[in-house]
């Protein structure tokens, strides 16, 4: 569509110059080749990012996933010999194969690992959900002057290191910990609770690490909602409490639904709150990964598992484009 | 109460005027702070059934607020407000026979057309075949039937204020308020639904409440106007009386076009008794001015002010004859607006009087223009003596 577009232009551009300027044609294609050249420029910046910094590195990982793993440097092979040219080129994918793959399937490790991810992820979305959408609500009801403030006060712990703030929960949560501390103190407690090393210190991380990304999306769908739709609701009759579920929840979808994926998509593959937080028990597919890559020095079947990881992540993400997609077009 | 209740007091529709007539709405004392700021001061004011009962001021006067009051959106600082007998101040938004429509429309986007006008009837849960038959009557009302399935983004602004008009009449209120209802409308649309509001408001024998800014708008639609200022109604009256007797220069001012000439009370007019004269100008002879009958004669020497409206100013080059109040003066502009021409004239003593004449005939060439030495004049019972 843009394309012809640009080509109508161009011709309209080259048909209207030439009555003008019929002696110097040289000029004229000089005048229409910056203007596309600046839109084509604009455009290839992110398709070169995505290009170099996620296709590239992303092919080569595929690669690497097809191979065999080799005491070598590195410990793969096939490796493509750059002086071999097309031969060596050649025999690299003539040695490639889905080995890892059927191991993947075969060994139940791993998808015991992807559905625990799965799992984990979707209740902390849940959960995040469950305590994001009170914080967000209130916020957007706030006096107008309070907002910025609370906004701030939302995205302020990112300026904190991530894992330093992974690593004070562990403070928080060990057996001789803040929270046990604190809880034996009121006498609500005798013992200590373990929650450290357990699938609940992980929701606990996780839910702690992505609310924000939770909150913001759905304040800004919740902040932008007119006040006097749910007077209309509830003068055609509505209780508060009825009107809350009958318009604000509804016209909030699209903030839930970013809300919820923004929170899944990086919980799904997250790695450094099992690590620290989570017990040996605590299956999740980027804390295999790690093992796999750092533990068995296995690249190949680690980058099986991250091949996998990515094709699982592809729908989640497709589905919220789509969402995305979506809402503008109703926006607009 | 008869046929068309939407005229003025020159037909039989006048509860207001009845006093063992019960009032629909009632504010006793009503005042509404927000914080210090006073937005209505101690308000007393009745709306009867079947009214069409305009409030209009100008915007910060508090008719917004009336009305959100009405609507149970605010509650009064002070005072009451009934409704037949009972106080409405006790009963909250949901639970009110007042329906209300928004300035903004407010209309549900998640829902259709249908899906809206039928969300107050769901509410009250009552059976689906008559929601949905009330549904299509509301449709029909207001000429949406080929609409019923659409979104509020995939209409009109106009198709939007039908929709709101339908949701806000489905469930039948007592009371209807209209927040501004056609101020997103252009000019030719705004007309045309005056007229259909009206229509509707006789045909439904409801009460309507309208908040507006628009002068014309109030009196072409209501029964009875309610100026406001400050949070005070300055006056209370049909569209007629409101134009032709206000009782202030506010009001005076606010409603069309008006000259106002100050002056003291000279006395009473030597041949007809119910004319006082006022003295405006040390060199020019008094202004006549006929009283409302019973006549009740103004003090000596108290400060009053006359009112004319421009269209009952005429204008001629010689000096007139069988009329009471003539001031001479010379044409500083002309203003053209098709159906009629306005004069600015500046007197002598240099007060601009404006004169309006309805454009009879193709204007070819003016009898008057710029610069002509003129007199302007109007007879003593097209005037009114104002206190304040």
């Amino acid at each position: 569509m843009s394309n012809l577009t640009n080509l109508t232009e161009v011709t309209d551009l080259l048909t209207a110059g030439e009555p003008e300027t019929p002696q110097r044609p040289k000029r004229r294609s000089r005048m229409v080749l910056p203007k596309n050249f600046g839109r084509c420029a604009l455009i290839l910046v992110p398709y070169v990012w995505l290009l170099v910094l996620f296709l590239i590195p992303f092919i080569i990982v595929v690669k690497i996933s097809l191979s065999d793993t080799a005491i070598a440097m590195p410990p793969y092979t096939p490796t493509f010999d750059w002086a071999g040219g097309w031969a060596s080129f050649k025999e690299m994918v003539g040695g490639w194969d889905f080995e890892n793959f059927t191991w993947l399937m075969e060994d139940d490790l791993y998808w015991k690992s992807y559905l625990s991810s799965l799992e984990i992820a979707f209740v902390s979305s849940l959960l995040a959900l469950l305590i994001g959408y009170p914080i967000a609500y209130s916020m957007a009801r706030a006096p107008a002057e309070w907002r910025p403030t609370l906004l701030m006060l939302i995205i302020l712990p990112f300026w904190t290191s991530f894992l330093i703030r992974v690593y004070a929960w562990i403070g928080i949560l060990k057996k001789e910990g803040l929270l046990n501390m604190l809880l034996m103190h009121l006498g609500i407690i005798d013992d200590p609770l373990t929650i450290l090393n357990t699938d609940l210190a992980v929701y606990i991380g996780i839910v702690y690490s992505y609310l924000p990304f939770m909150v913001l999306p759905l304040y800004s769908s919740l902040e932008k909602m007119d006040d006097s739709l749910l007077e209309a609701a509830t003068d055609l009759g509505c209780s508060p409490f009825k009107a809350f579920w009958l318009i604000t929840v509804p016209l909030s979808l699209p903030g839930v639904i970013a809300g919820c994926f923004l929170v899944f998509i990086p919980a799904v593959g997250e790695f450094v709150i099992p690590d620290l937080l989570g017990g040996s028990n605590t299956l999740m597919i980027g804390k295999t990964l790690w093992v796999e890559f750092f533990a068995n020095r296995d690249w190949p079947v680690a980058s099986a598992v991250a091949v996998i990881l990515l094709i699982l992540l592809v729908v989640p993400i497709v589905l919220f484009q789509r969402q995305q997609e979506k809402q503008q077009e109703k926006g607009a | 109460m008869n046929g068309s209740p939407n005229f003025g007091s020159g037909c039989s529709f006048a509860p207001w005027a009845d006093p063992h007539e019960k009032p629909l709405i009632r504010f006793d004392a009503v005042t509404k702070k927000f914080d210090d700021f006073v937005a209505i001061d101690n308000l007393n004011l009745k709306i009867y059934e079947r009214e069409f009962f305009a409030l209009l001021g100008p915007s910060g006067c508090g008719k917004t607020t009336l009305m959100r009051m009405l609507a149970g959106f605010e509650q009064p600082t002070t005072g009451s407000i009934m409704m037949n007998q009972e106080h409405l101040t006790d009963i909250p938004p949901h639970r009110r026979p007042v329906n209300m429509m928004f300035q903004s429309y407010a209309l549900f986007p998640h829902m259709t057309v249908e899906q809206n006008i039928a969300f107050g009837l769901k509410q009250e849960r009552r059976p689906k075949a008559e929601i949905k038959e009330r549904v299509e009557e509301m449709i029909a009302l207001v000429q949406l039937q080929p609409f019923a399935k659409r979104k509020p983004h995939q209409l009109s602004g106009g198709q939007r204020q039908r929709v709101a008009l339908a949701r806000s009449l489905a469930k039948k209120p007592r009371l209807l308020l209209l927040d501004e209802p056609l101020g997103a409308l252009d000019r030719k649309l705004r007309e045309q639904t005056q007229f259909e509001l009206m229509t509707i408001q006789e045909k439904l024998g409801l009460t309507f409440v309208i908040v507006t800014h628009d002068q014309e708008e109030a009196m072409t639609v209501a029964s009875r106007i309610a100026l406001m200022e400050q949070g005070k109604v300055v006056q209370v009256a049909t569209p007629r009386e409101i134009y032709e007797t206000p009782n202030c220069r506010y009001v005076a001012d606010f409603l069309g076009d008006v000259n106002i000439v100050g002056g003291h009370i000279l006395g009473p007019d030597d041949k007809e008794e119910d004319i006082v004269q006022l003295a405006w100008h040390e060199d020019y002879a008094p202004l006549r001015v006929r009283l409302p009958q019973p006549v009740t004669f103004p003090a000596k020497g108290k400060e009053m002010w006359i009112a004319v409206r421009p269209e009952k100013v005429r204008i001629t080059k010689d000096y007139p004859t069988d009329t009471h109040n003539i001031l001479k003066g010379k044409v500083l502009d002309i203003a053209y607006t098709g159906n009629i021409s306005t004069y600015h004239v500046r007197t002598e003593d240099g007060q601009i009087i404006k004169s309006q004449e309805a454009n009879l005939e193709h204007l070819h060439r003016r009898a008057i223009t710029w610069d002509d030495e003129v007199y302007v004049h109007w007879r003593a019972g097209g005037c009114v003596l104002l206190e304040r």
